[in-house]
């Protein structure tokens, strides 16, 4: 066991690390070098990543850790996700040092992105629904601020107002659904509503299905998960790539961390199925995130706009692990394709953070955004092509990364829990997704290069993001066995 | 007290009264203020329901929230209105339905 | 353990380590990469052979988990393992010889001919055949389905080569695409057999297709299925991923468009990796197969069909390497027929002497285009024979293997296919008559268009400039073609059933079914899996008369079909330029043309009904089958294209589409839950 006040040394770090700038660019504010800022975003990331990693691996909080009078929990699936957290933040931050160099308000922009990583963090330790949404909101604030980060942009603006207004009327109705909870239950700690669920449950069905189904609603807005995803395609295509990437991978985990927190201990199904089950919602939700994901990423013409519908369709794959908890199979399925969610999660945040990463190369470039303005890249910048095929592949499940292992468990996981048809979704989606990747990679590869088009120079700093984030993913094709061990006790330890 | 007399079903239609009034200013104006001062009615809506059943479970813990979702809304203000204003920079107006230039 | 297979990951690590080095180092090694392919290809080929020669020896199989990819205490593990048996052993020594041989031909083919991008061509050969000989060894399903999925991402790679033409990338993404869509059903089925098993073990009382055995046997329930039907579902959705891999019907249309692929390549595609692939694939798991008679049933006539489907469009095809894809699903149809049908031993014997005979065709067939300038159509060649003798003399050694004409290796492994099926069919499983007739009817089909290529390519006068001054070859493509000569023609010697049957059994010469049919302990020999055929699929043999009276109809019958359909296409292609071939063959010309109606028949056989039935065929599978299949992907897209017209960009619009799901949600779990 590890002392209470350090079990939050994950989310500390991130805390540390935005004071700190906040103080090194008081000295001389708009001059800091962009070095020192990414550097101390990195490092408070890494340092985060790496206390959450040591926790989670050396088994220190395995039986969790309560704090504040039971408010904030550390335990393995809390650690898991602050570990995902921190490495995609240390990617976004050493990206970001090309990607926002010669602008305004550098370092607002890391400090907003620590920040928000802050709230994802505590997201993934809130134990009551009070915690669950004000960390939520801090994790959602400085979010909108990034999207809309490039102020003369018409595109950055008009996501970020999109992201704003459909996020404040979501957390709106999240809130409404809490104040419709804590009147049948009487309580806001999620251990106390679960005691007071059944009862809840029993006596008023409409006012506690209510509040449920629109919490589930909140939440699915923070995974941009159909039918509360409208914001999402045009807040990732319009935000700077970096920021995409960032509300992409990071964001939407930890609006599915809250989710298996809230569901699973604040409302377990045997005690609330009665007024609402919960299971049958999700089954609703994967089947139409996947679906809607992939069929509109396969009609579009502009890159960042598919990965955006993409990241859709991969909230419907991990929708997967809450959907799939029908009992059926005992504690082991749940635990199985509960445990495959967080690792799906694990592993798209690097394949998903580096696919963004490479746009933001591309932007970099300025060489345009459709499909046809990545014909013959491989040819001008050959080691970047390759890691964007691997993420590309990777995407689709084919056994070139993390994401065969993770996808696959998945559907293993659902046919096990005999939601096989879910699994069958799932697969046809995959197939569909196959298609709209391999134009990324035929783009790049097969089709012949646009005439006059020159690069002049390679970003040092997006180029290790986007080669780390493709050599994490390749390693994480044997190299989960790492993780799974602690992702199915995460698992297990929530059913 | 007037809680005691009032029976707490009638704060549930106030507070979903509230609710609707919210919603349908969120879904009518074109205003990106008014949207926002309707998001603010929506979160009223929640406050009265997390102070009344607060008197109701004979706890504070839902009176405290309120405090902490006031706080909240600020905030959100404080970040809307500057992207109101980098809205109005770009786009010449604060209409939510004018910036369409991403879609599909 | 011994050294040997302490040893045997090297097998697959040294084309591995050729990858690597080519990809990286490719534009400073000699040859740009070939030299250091064709060592590592024949390290590979000794250590496989010092495998087989070990196991033959020693009979001391092997079976081990060697890595663990996911380790799962709650269900099952994903491990990576090694298993060497007969099957596997033999396998690798094909695989590994026909890499061996078509790096060398390479040199030739592409070196000598100054193509680009030599290195990315060694590498992704490389990778290919580490892939492919990764799959061979695998121990378990899972790992068979990762590296069944490299193999088919390196015929991607490979046959979009020349990635500047039009044709080859869009051929390489077919490939890709319609394999693709069988391996998810395989993957359904691989995740279906760990989630029913706990296992994907393919060897040992501990697989999968012994646990499979014993559910059968105590009678077990899945999911609300009877065990043998849901094992069947299983089965069923694996096989899809043969089909595809082994390009049979309705999957076979990426096949004949990969030959915009380098030549070298299509052969080592046809004859040892990806299509064998698919078969290899049913053969190792045929202890489940072999319980499960329904779906040995769809095998088997799955199997006919395409092979008598494809041979029909053989015959119409103008470029040769068309002709030799089309007979290439034929032959993997006799493959899928014999294991559909029970013959275990000729399905894979008919895989060697195929591996053999292809490759040499196919290599053939480069030799070819590179003395033509890479113009494959065959009505612009004739003539070849006089200027390329080797190549000649080789080809028509693998064109009358490929026709089955006695006693080139074709004819003994395509006989035993039939005569395995044909005493099944006899012994009470009459179902398999109707596959018989189609394979029967294919050996006729086969006939004909192997002889019409042959005279085509090599006979007659040169019929353009080209033809007539050919460009050599050397000792690179030469050399190849004489190793995979001689063994077209000796291939057979290894399993010679008929010989042995027809001496009483006092000549033990049927080494091949000797060898698959030994018990080593892994539950994955012949006589197993005779046992379960007989047991679960209830076949038995019965005979015409005695077991030799029904050995001479059938090969007679077959031989006879053979040199009929090459007897034809000799009758009608023989003319190109009349007066070189009737004076060679004079006497034969004379019997024909007093034989006029039967030369007439043949013109109605071949041109009437068969060139109808081909181009009937033919235009089945572009308007039906690729129909459907640009239908499906159609209708995707434009139903995504209607689905996102519905983010209309206006962002008051989604606040109402949000409010109005939620409304509906909170409506529909109202009912449910009874709230309302």
């Amino acid at each position: 066991m590890i002392a209470g006040g350090l079990a939050l040394a994950p989310a500390g770090a991130f805390v540390l690390a935005a004071l700190a700038l906040f103080v090194i660019d008081a000295f001389s504010p708009g001059k800091t070098s962009g070095g020192v800022l990414a550097g101390v975003s990195a490092f408070g990331a890494v340092g985060a990543l790496a206390a959450s990693g040591v926790f989670l691996l050396s088994g220190a909080a395995s039986g969790g850790i309560e704090l504040f009078g039971g408010q904030l929990v550390v335990d393995g699936m809390s650690l898991l996700f602050t570990f995902i957290f921190g490495s995609v933040t240390a990617l976004v931050a050493v990206a970001s040092f090309d990607y926002v160099r010669e602008m305004p308000h550098r370092a607002e922009y890391y400090m907003l992105i620590l920040l928000a990583a802050t709230g994802m963090s505590l997201m993934a330790s809130a134990n009551s629904l009070a915690v669950a949404f004000v960390s939520l909101e801090l994790a959602s604030l400085p979010s909108y601020a990034l999207v809309a980060y490039l102020k003369g942009n018409r595109g950055s603006v008009e996501g970020g107002l999109k992201y704003f207004l459909i996020g404040a009327l979501s957390s709106a109705i999240l809130v409404y659904g809490i104040s419709l909870v804590y009147a049948s239950t009487g309580s806001l700690l999620l251990s106390d509503v679960a005691d007071a669920a059944g009862e809840a449950a029993a006596t008023y069905p409409g006012v506690f299905g209510t509040g449920v189904l629109m919490i589930i609603g909140g939440l699915a807005f923070k995974t941009a998960s159909v039918p509360f995803h409208f914001w999402a395609p045009d807040a990732y295509e319009g935000a700077p790539a970096p920021v995409s990437a960032f509300l992409s991978s990071a964001s939407k985990a930890a609006g599915f961390v809250l989710a298996f927190r809230i569901l699973l201990v604040g409302f377990p199904i045997q005690s609330v199925v009665g007024a609402i089950d919960w299971v049958l919602v999700f089954q609703i939700l994967a089947v139409l995130t996947m679906t809607i994901g992939n069929f509109a990423a396969a009609t579009q013409e502009r890159v960042k706009r598919m990965l955006a519908y993409s990241s859709i369709g991969h909230a419907g794959y991990v929708l997967i692990g809450l959907a799939a908890l029908t009992g059926v199979g005992g504690a082991s399925a749940g635990a199985t394709v509960l445990g495959a969610s967080m690792l799906h999660l694990l592993v798209y945040g690097f394949m998903n953070t580096g696919a963004f990463l490479f746009v933001a190369l591309v932007e970099h470039w300025e060489i345009g955004r459709t499909f046809e303005d990545y014909n013959g890249l491989a040819r001008q910048a050959p080691l970047a092509c390759v890691a964007m095929t691997v993420f590309m592949f990777s995407l689709a499940g084919l056994p070139v990364g993390g994401g065969f292992v993770s996808k696959y468990y998945l559907f293993a996981g659902a046919v096990g829990a005999g939601v096989w048809w879910l699994a069958l979704v799932g697969a046809i989606n995959s197939a569909l997704s196959l298609y709209y990747y391999s134009r990324v990679v035929k783009a790049m590869w097969i089709e012949e290069p646009i005439e006059g088009r020159t690069i002049a120079h390679y970003p040092t700093a997006l180029y290790a993001a986007v080669l780390t984030a493709a050599v994490v993913t390749v390693f994480l094709l044997p190299g989960l066995v790492v993780f799974d061990g602690a992702a199915f006790d995460a698992a297990a330890a929530l059913l | 007290m007037v809680l005691e007399t009032v029976p707490v079903e009638y704060y549930m239609v106030l507070s979903a009264a509230v609710f609707c009034a919210g919603l349908f200013g969120v879904l009518t104006r074109r205003n990106a203020l008014l949207f926002l001062m309707s998001v603010e009615l929506l979160l009223n809506a929640a406050n009265i329901n997390l102070v009344v059943f607060a008197f109701y479970w004979g706890e504070i813990t839902g009176q405290v929230f309120a405090l902490f979702v006031i706080a909240i809304a600020a905030a959100e203000v404080a970040i809307g209105i500057g992207i109101i204003l980098v809205l109005q920079r770009n786009f010449g107006d604060v209409d939510v339905t004018d910036a369409t230039t991403l879609r599909w | 353990m011994s050294v040997i297979y302490e040893l045997t990951p090297a097998i697959v690590l040294l084309p591995l380590a050729s990858f690597a080095l080519a990809l990286f180092f490719g534009a400073w090694l000699p040859r740009r990469g070939a030299v250091v392919g064709s060592l590592a290809t024949a390290g590979t080929l000794g250590l496989s052979l010092a495998t087989l020669a070990w196991l033959l020896l020693t009979g001391e199989p092997h079976n081990q988990t060697w890595y663990t990819l996911v380790d799962a205490d709650a269900t099952f593990d994903l491990t990576f393992g090694i298993l060497i048996d007969q099957l596997s052993a033999a396998m690798l020594v094909i695989v590994s010889l026909i890499a061996f041989l078509v790096h060398v031909f390479s040199l030739g083919y592409m070196n000598d001919e100054g193509e680009p991008g030599l290195p990315r061509y060694y590498a992704g050969l490389g990778l290919f055949t580490a892939s492919m000989l990764a799959f061979v060894i695998a121990d378990n399903l899972l790992m068979a389905f990762i590296f069944f999925e490299l193999v088919g991402l390196c015929s991607y790679l490979l046959i979009g080569h020349w990635f500047t033409e039009d044709a080859p990338p869009s051929a390489a993404k077919k490939a890709f695409l319609v394999t693709r869509f069988g391996d998810y059903f395989f993957l359904v089925g691989v995740v279906g057999v760990l989630v029913t098993f706990g296992t994907a073990g393919f060897a040992g009382s501990e697989g999968f297709p012994v646990l499979a055995e014993e559910a059968i046997a105590a009678g077990e329930t899945f999911f609300g299925f009877g065990a043998e039907t849901w094992f069947s579902v299983l089965g069923l959705l694996v096989l899809g991923g043969a089909l595809g891999k082994s390009a049979q019907f309705p999957f076979h249309t990426w096949l004949p468009d990969a030959m915009e692929g380098p030549t070298p390549v299509s052969a080592l595609i046809h004859a040892a990796t990806m299509v064998a692939a698919g078969v290899y694939l049913v053969a190792r798991m045929y202890g489940f197969y072999a319980l499960l008679p329904t779906v040995l049933a769809i095998i088997a006539f799955v199997g006919g069909f395409t092979a008598l489907f494809a041979a029909t469009m053989a015959v119409v095809k103008d470029e040769i390497k068309q002709v030799l894809a089309y007979s290439t699903i034929s032959q993997y149809g006799y493959m899928m027929l014999a294991l559909g049908a029970g013959s275990y031993v000729a399905a894979f014997f008919h895989l060697t002497t195929h591996a053999v005979f292809k490759a040499l065709l196919f290599l053939g067939a480069g030799s070819v285009i590179i003395a033509m300038h890479h113009d494959e159509d065959m009505w612009k060649m004739g003539g070849l024979k006089d200027e390329m003798p080797v190549t000649y003399v080789t080809f028509l050694f693998g064109s009358l293997a490929l026709a089955g004409i006695f006693p080139f290796s074709g004819f003994w492994s395509k006989d035993e296919v039939l005569f395995e099926t044909l005493i099944h069919a006899l012994g009470g499983s009459p179902l398999l008559f109707g596959a018989y007739a189609m394979a029967l009817a294919a050996v006729f089909l086969t006939g004909f268009y192997t002889i019409r290529m042959v005279l085509l390519t090599f006979h007659g006068e040169p019929r353009s400039d080209t033809a007539e001054d050919p460009h050599g070859v050397r000792w690179n493509v030469k050399f190849p073609l004489s190793v995979l000569g001689v063994l077209a023609v000796i291939a057979g010697g290894i399993n010679l059933v008929p010989v042995e049957k027809l001496s009483g059994g006092s000549l033990h010469v049927a080494f091949l079914e000797g060898y698959l049919e030994r018990d080593v302990g892994l539950l994955t020999h012949g006589e197993h899996y005779s046992e379960l055929l007989h047991d679960h699929a209830g076949y038995t043999s019965a005979y015409v008369g005695s077991e030799v009276t029904t050995l001479l109809l059938g090969a007679g019958l077959s031989l006879g079909l053979a040199l009929l359909g090459a007897g034809s296409a000799y009758g009608l292609y023989r003319g190109a330029v009349p007066t070189r071939h009737t004076e060679k063959l004079g006497g034969l010309r004379t019997l024909l043309m007093h034989n006029y109606y039967q030369d007439e028949y043949q013109v109605w056989l071949a041109e009437g009904f068969t060139v109808r039935l081909s181009s009937a065929a033919d235009t089945f599978d572009q308007g039906v089958i690729d129909g459907a299949v640009n239908a499906t992907s159609s209708v995707s897209l434009s139903a995504g294209s209607r689905l996102r017209r519905i983010q209309t960009g206006i962002v008051t619009n989604y606040a109402a589409l949000i409010l109005l799901s939620l409304l509906a949600l909170l409506v529909v779990f109202a009912i449910l839950g009874g709230w309302l």
